[in-house]
């Protein structure tokens, strides 16, 4: 039964994604399209679906600890809205192998990014791994709009083309360039990741490619995964899981890439 | 301007997401639960209620946040919200209808 295994799928994604802290949502539509049969534009809605229900549960636990700046998330906000309802808009003018090639370039970019990248800068830390009563943020004043607004609206673009979150792109940028603490950074990107992905999702579901059979498991099993994935972090060897998730983008990675030569055949 | 904590502002956008998320799982849930015990179509509306619901959640967290900065006369982020606001709206007119 379909609907069983979208749950099951939504469940390890979001375990996935929450033991990461990288968000699950690039494995979901891949894996819709490769072993569900699903058409590729109605799994990037199914999985915009997930992405905001996930970025709304989360968000609102690092909102009670006053962790998020809501200012600088709207400001943001405006350029990854656009960005993502452009590329939602547009997609529907793209035809399947564009966006499975698309996908493929976007799975190694991020496996390889993971691989190289860990350690030095490390972004990408979910909530379990800063659960601290009383945080302490330093004063700050974030820096280079431009260059912020700028980042955030590809983040958005990327959004509304592959139904993801956008974080890795987010976070590094507030953190590195925009003077913003790595925590407010996570926080707020979370934050803003449920308007850009409403936004492409807005779209998508005017034309047709969010199917409530496909989104609703998907989401149901995404959040029940993500919320056993925050409790289990930090007990278990996140390295592990990494690597198995850095597997599974580069196996999927593979898949598209054949099925786009089979394709052309 | 962003060393300024406003604890209240913060819980009462937190309630808004909060509310969307949990409530909607829990329509989608029921409304996948329904599909295995009862047949036609009423499983994939519930569904589909959930699913509507939780896009919307984003969306009336920017009216509330952009209603909230203007009641405090933040005048500067409370047009910023509207521009979201606007922006997510625009979406929903031209999505109609392409293939």
């Amino acid at each position: 039964m379909v609907t069983v295994l979208l749950v099951i799928l939504g469940f390890f994604a979001g375990l996935l994604g929450a033991l990461t802290g990288i968000g699950g949502g690039v494995l979901l539509t891949p894996i819709l399209a490769l072993h569900f049969g699903i058409p590729i534009r109605q799994a990037i809605g199914a999985s915009l679906v997930a992405v905001i229900t996930t970025s709304a549960a989360s968000s609102s636990v690092h909102l009670q600890r006053h962790t998020t700046d809501i200012r600088l998330g709207m400001t943001l906000e405006l350029a990854t809205a656009f960005g993502a309802a452009v590329t939602a808009y547009l997609v529907g003018y793209f035809n399947r192998s564009a966006l499975e090639g698309l996908f493929a370039a976007f799975l190694l970019y991020s496996a390889i990014t993971i691989l190289t990248k860990r350690g030095k800068v490390k972004p990408l830390e979910d909530e379990s791994a800063m659960i601290v009563d009383e945080t302490v943020i330093p004063p700050y004043e974030p820096k280079r709009y431009p260059l912020g607004l700028a980042a955030s609206l590809v983040a958005g673009a990327l959004s509304g083309l592959l139904g993801i979150g956008g974080g890795p792109i987010k976070v590094p940028v507030m953190y590195l360039f925009m003077n913003v603490p790595l925590m407010v950074a996570t926080a707020t990107s979370n934050f803003m990741i449920g308007v850009t992905a409403a936004a492409s999702a807005i779209v998508y579901y005017r034309r047709g490619d969010i199917l409530a059979e496909y989104a609703a498991p998907l989401a149901v099993g995404v959040f029940l995964g993500s919320l056993l994935g925050a409790r289990l972090a930090p007990r278990i060897n996140t390295k592990v899981v990494v690597y198995l998730l850095v597997g599974v983008m580069f196996y999927l990675a593979g898949r598209l890439i054949v099925h786009l030569f089979q394709g052309s055949l | 301007m962003s060393e300024v904590r406003e604890p209240k502002f913060d819980s009462i956008v937190a309630w808004v997401l909060r509310i969307g998320a949990f409530g909607c799982f829990f329509i989608m849930l029921t409304g996948l639960i329904t599909g295995l015990f009862v047949r036609g179509h009423i499983s994939v509306d519930i569904e589909l209620a959930g699913v509507l619901l939780m896009l919307a959640t984003p969306v009336v967290r920017v009216i509330v946040a952009c209603f909230l900065f203007f009641q405090e006369k933040d005048w500067k982020y409370g047009w910023i919200s509207l521009g979201v606001l606007v922006i997510l709206m625009l979406g929903s007119v031209f999505g109609i209808g392409e293939h």
